[in-house]
């Protein structure tokens, strides 16, 4: 069964632009993104380069829910991850982030009254991967195809084996949240840890919670707490499936 | 370049700031059978640093250690030992160690690092860049003159936002014994800051992409983690609540474990409620919160969040904020800190406008630690502020200091427990400013030496909490009878070991204590009610060792002593054990090494020893019974002179505590005469070449040496 996109849309889509032959690749859709006009916009080709192909995900079932308030700054979330997934502790590798927060937040040491972290409101963000949808930028940006959907989790994962290391996917990432193994020279992003997540386990304050996959992009500054920071430049990947209900085309 | 073994991070760093040369070292080879910690420490001052050598001397090092099980995922690690030729020891300088918690130990670890060993003095202000093999001497003639914080913010603007920053305030720029380094905001080493400032050593700031290897089995690890997390109790280990809860057997009202469902993060935005099972491994987070167990209720409407070390789930180091100490102070409203750090403001008052617990006591503290963790000023836990109390009231101070001076203090809002008074006198001690300041810096032997005041009149006064060589008790006879008074005797400085407290003040009944006792000392006598003592026996010496011996371990693993050891848990169907064997369970699994608990306990037991050959050798005498391990007369006494062995009092009888060290001695295997390390156990434990020196120079039992030289402490 087909999450997110009505695989009509996307059916007429890839007619209109010719490009049929595509839909069968690999068990997902990817087509140019500038070819169909109809349900790209042309920030993504902006963001992705003309030529750039455009992966269409089913959406995740589940996916991290974090709650900057409760989080304590102990990291056991990252220690977790990448003890029990790799056999040794290291923040840099872990697939959810709170090193970088921890004291100033994500405006950094210059980021004066709206600094978080323990320096600032003592609020400690949590960086993780929203298993995004349609367009999920990590897997259109790879040119090795190498990030797919885990049919279990419907997380997006890096095969180990396709990847090339190139970092393409921790460029596009809109949240910052794709590491990179030094010592395996591949990319690494959170894969749910097949449908038991270790961060959620080891949390010792009940900040981060396992929950069904929602689209939570306008939800964010509702409760006064900012979420996280889409880099500007990043954020025009979104635009196209993320704008306002009324003025998206896709939803016409 | 994966890491020979596990655990270790594999090179220690060694710094020359004489000459500017980088280099470094393989920790397993070099200092493996050290652990790391205060063991490598220890083994640098011994191999390197000449007996005799001043705090301030350039041939003093300094070693930043952390250990094997820093930066891991096991529960409370975190912890940095910086071990130094000791400024505040009176009256001469000897062996000591401070240490940190935060951030600092896993950095260095991911950076590469077990350790640092800063030699020499830099000809200029410098800091210590250290990206992973990156390492560089930089100039830090900016950053002189200002506080932590901004030094801090400054090294962070230079590295990044992940780095961990431990530098000096004004206070060690100005040499003064009771300095800190501090890292991350609050987390702060005593004593050792002066000595930084001496190498002209503003900051250290480190940055690590790098690992921790487990070599053992990832899902072995897993298991053991989580197991320890299950073992785990509040603050200290204390593994029953301070509520009653049907959920609970057992409650205690000294506990640390406060966080009761219905209390909340009220300072959280928004709020946060403590609900559901307090058992609940997901929420250990909220049994700890610092301030409101020093505090009373009234910080809980405060407080942000708890904060402490990397991987530690007790946060011990509330985040409080105080909006109305930026009105009426000018500083920020956040702040966080534990115990005596957190206290540090209030500790100078007798008498606070509604009382300890108050608002007003509150932001005492928040105003002593925007002002001590920034300026960097030691409180040798709580002995300043109770020195200060000590010289006023007493009448001491106004014969001591000129009466310009005297009167410029504004000792009506000292009276008054004004906050306001601690921005006169917390910057007067940390920058030396007058003949006040600059006593009190030097710490409590200051107060002796410089202005002929004899030790007895503090060794004398229980209220002054003074134990001996410039240091107050910490966790003694009012906690545990002779167990504490023996290990209170062994330190150059204040104790600083928890092991031994964690156990009897861990809220367990006394029956459920004494059958743990039983398995893990052999005695149920091994444990006292504390205030309702027996008289001594070989099992106490037995706990006392093991307390010490523990001690020494987790500094040289980068565990916490305050937190473990883990001995007691708060599962009744494990019949509220915990597990005797946890170090050595990670140690093997960390290092690939597999060790047990009696050969784990052999190595801490070395380091013990060697701390002891260091205090020997810098001393110049063997006979440390008469000498060195000293306890105050206060000890021996009671207000209402009630007899030893009364419940209801913490008295000691010197008969007894005379006997208790005698069955330590004997523990030990060191010579019960001098107290004093026996060429036996040097070889026993793998240090000949430790006990053949101090043999050379007549520092044995046996070697015709022994008592040379006046008594340097306090009698009794």
């Amino acid at each position: 069964m087909k999450r997110g996109i009505h695989p009509e849309l996307i059916e007429l889509a890839a007619e209109a632009a010719g490009l049929e032959a595509a839909l069968s690749r690999r068990g997902f859709l990817m087509f140019s993104a500038c070819a169909v006009g109809g349900i790209t916009a042309l920030g993504l080709c902006e963001a992705f380069g003309a030529d750039a192909p455009l992966v269409i995900l089913d959406n995740a079932k589940g996916m991290l829910l974090a709650d900057p308030t409760r989080c304590v700054g102990c990291q056991r979330c990252e220690l977790a991850c990448t003890e029990f997934n790799d056999g040794r502790a290291q923040p840099t590798l872990s697939r959810i982030k709170i090193d970088r927060s921890l004291y100033f937040g994500p405006e950094g040491p210059t980021g004066g009254p709206r600094m978080q972290g323990s320096w600032g409101n003592g609020l400690v963000v949590q960086g993780v991967c929203r298993q995004c949808p349609h367009p999920v930028p990590c897997a259109t940006a790879c040119p090795q195809d190498a990030i797919t959907d885990d049919p279990k989790t419907g997380a997006r994962v890096v095969n180990a084996a396709a990847c090339v290391g190139c970092r393409m996917c921790q460029r596009a990432c809109p949240w910052n949240v794709i590491s990179f193994d030094e010592q395996r020279q591949k990319s690494s992003k959170c894969f749910l840890c097949n449908g038991k997540p270790k961060c959620v386990e080891a949390c010792p304050a009940e900040a981060l919670r396992y929950v069904p996959w929602r689209d939570l992009t306008r939800e964010g500054e509702k409760g006064g707490v900012l979420l996280s920071l889409i880099p500007a430049n990043k954020a025009k990947a979104c635009a196209e499936c993320h704008v306002p209900s009324g003025r998206n085309p896709a939803a016409k | 370049m994966a890491a020979a073994t596990g655990g270790f991070a594999g090179k220690v760093l060694r710094v020359d700031l004489s000459t500017g040369k980088i280099s470094t070292q393989d920790t397993v080879e070099k200092y493996g059978d050290m652990l790391g910690g205060t063991g490598m420490g220890y083994r640098v001052l011994w191999d390197e640093v000449p007996a005799g050598t001043g705090p301030f001397d350039p041939a003093n090092k300094l070693v930043f250690a952390t250990g094997v099980l820093a930066g891991t995922g096991v529960p409370c690690n975190g912890r940095t030992a910086v071990t130094t030729i000791f400024p505040t020891v009176w009256p001469k300088a000897l062996v000591g160690s401070g240490h940190m918690g935060g951030q600092f130990a896993a950095k260095l670890k991911y950076a590469g690092y077990d350790g640092i060993i800063i030699e020499g003095r830099a000809d200029r202000p410098v800091w210590l860049f250290i990206r992973n093999s990156r390492v560089e001497i930089r100039d830090a003639s900016r950053l002189w003159g200002s506080g932590i914080r901004r030094a801090t913010l400054e090294i962070s603007q230079e590295m990044g936002a992940d780095c961990a920053v431990a530098a000096i305030g004004q206070a060690g720029e100005k040499l003064a014994p009771m300095a800190i380094v501090a890292n991350s905001v609050s987390h702060s080493a005593g004593g050792v800051g002066g000595v930084m400032g001496s190498k002209n050593l503003k900051a250290i700031g480190v940055q690590g992409s790098g690992a921790v290897h487990i070599a053992g089995d990832k899902s072995e690890w897993e298991k053991l983690v989580k197991f320890h997390l299950s073992i785990l109790g509040a603050n200290n280990q204390h593994v029953v609540p301070s509520f009653p809860t049907p959920q609970s057997e057992y409650y205690n009202p000294g506990s640390r474990w406060v966080g009761e469902p219905g209390k909340r993060w009220g300072a959280a935005e928004p709020p946060i409620e403590i609900t559901g099972n307090i058992y609940d491994l997901n929420r250990i987070a909220f049994r700890t919160n610092s301030a409101a167990f020093f505090l009373g209720d009234n910080a809980w409407k405060h407080t942000v969040r708890g904060n402490g070390c990397t991987a530690c789930p007790i946060r011990c180091h509330t985040i409080v904020k105080v909006p109305s100490v930026a009105a009426k102070y000018g500083i920020k409203e956040m702040g966080q800190n534990t115990c005596t750090g957190l206290l540090f403001g209030r500790s100078f008052f007798k008498k606070l406008p509604g009382g300890l617990k108050g608002q007003t006591a509150l932001e005492a503290c928040m105003v002593g630690m925007h002002l001590a963790d920034d300026l960097g000023l030691w409180c040798n836990y709580g002995q300043l502020q109770r020195d200060l109390m000590k010289l006023y009231h007493d009448g001491l101070l106004k014969t001591k200091i000129g009466s310009d001076e005297y009167a410029s203090i504004p000792w009506d809002k000292y009276e008054a427990g004004d906050p306001d008074f601690l921005f006169d006198i917390i910057p007067r001690i940390a920058e030396r400013k007058g003949e006040l300041g600059h006593v009190l810096s030097l710490g409590t032997g200051g107060i002796f030496s410089k202005w002929g005041v004899p030790e007895e009149s503090w060794t004398k006064d229980h209220a002054s909490l003074y134990w001996k060589m410039g240091h107050p008790k910490h966790h003694a006879n009012e906690d545990d009878g002779q167990c504490g008074v023996i290990i209170n005797t062994q330190y150059n400085r204040d104790s600083q070991c928890h092991s031994h407290c964690n156990f009897v003040r861990n809220g367990l009944p006394l029956a459920v204590q004494k059958k743990l006792a039983e398995d893990i000392w052999g005695s149920a006598d091994a444990v006292d009610a504390a205030g309702n003592y027996t008289p001594m026996n070989a099992a106490k010496a037995r706990r006392a060792r093991w307390s010490l011996v523990r001690k020494e371990l987790h500094d040289s693993l980068g565990l916490c002593n305050w937190m473990g050891p883990w001995v007691a848990s708060p599962l009744k169907e494990r019949g509220y054990s915990g597990d005797d064997s946890l170090e050595s369970k990670f140690y093997s699994l960390a290092t690939g090494r597999k060790t047990d608990r009696a050969e784990l306990d052999l190595i801490g037991e070395r380091i013990f020893t060697l701390h002891r050959a260091l205090t020997i050798r810098d001393m110049g005498r063997a006979d440390m019974r008469a000498a060195h391990d000293l306890v105050p007369e206060w000890v021996y006494h009671d207000k209402g002179d009630t007899p030893p062995f009364t419940k209801g009092t913490i008295r000691m009888e010197q008969a007894d505590i005379a006997r208790a060290m005698d069955l330590f001695y004997e523990v030990m295997g060191w010579d019960k005469a001098l107290g004093a390390p026996t060429m036996e156990s040097y070889a026993r434990l793998g240090l000949a070449d430790v006990g053949k020196g101090l043999q050379a120079a007549k520092l044995t039992p046996g070697s015709t040496g022994g008592s040379t030289g006046g008594t340097p402490g306090s009698k009794g």
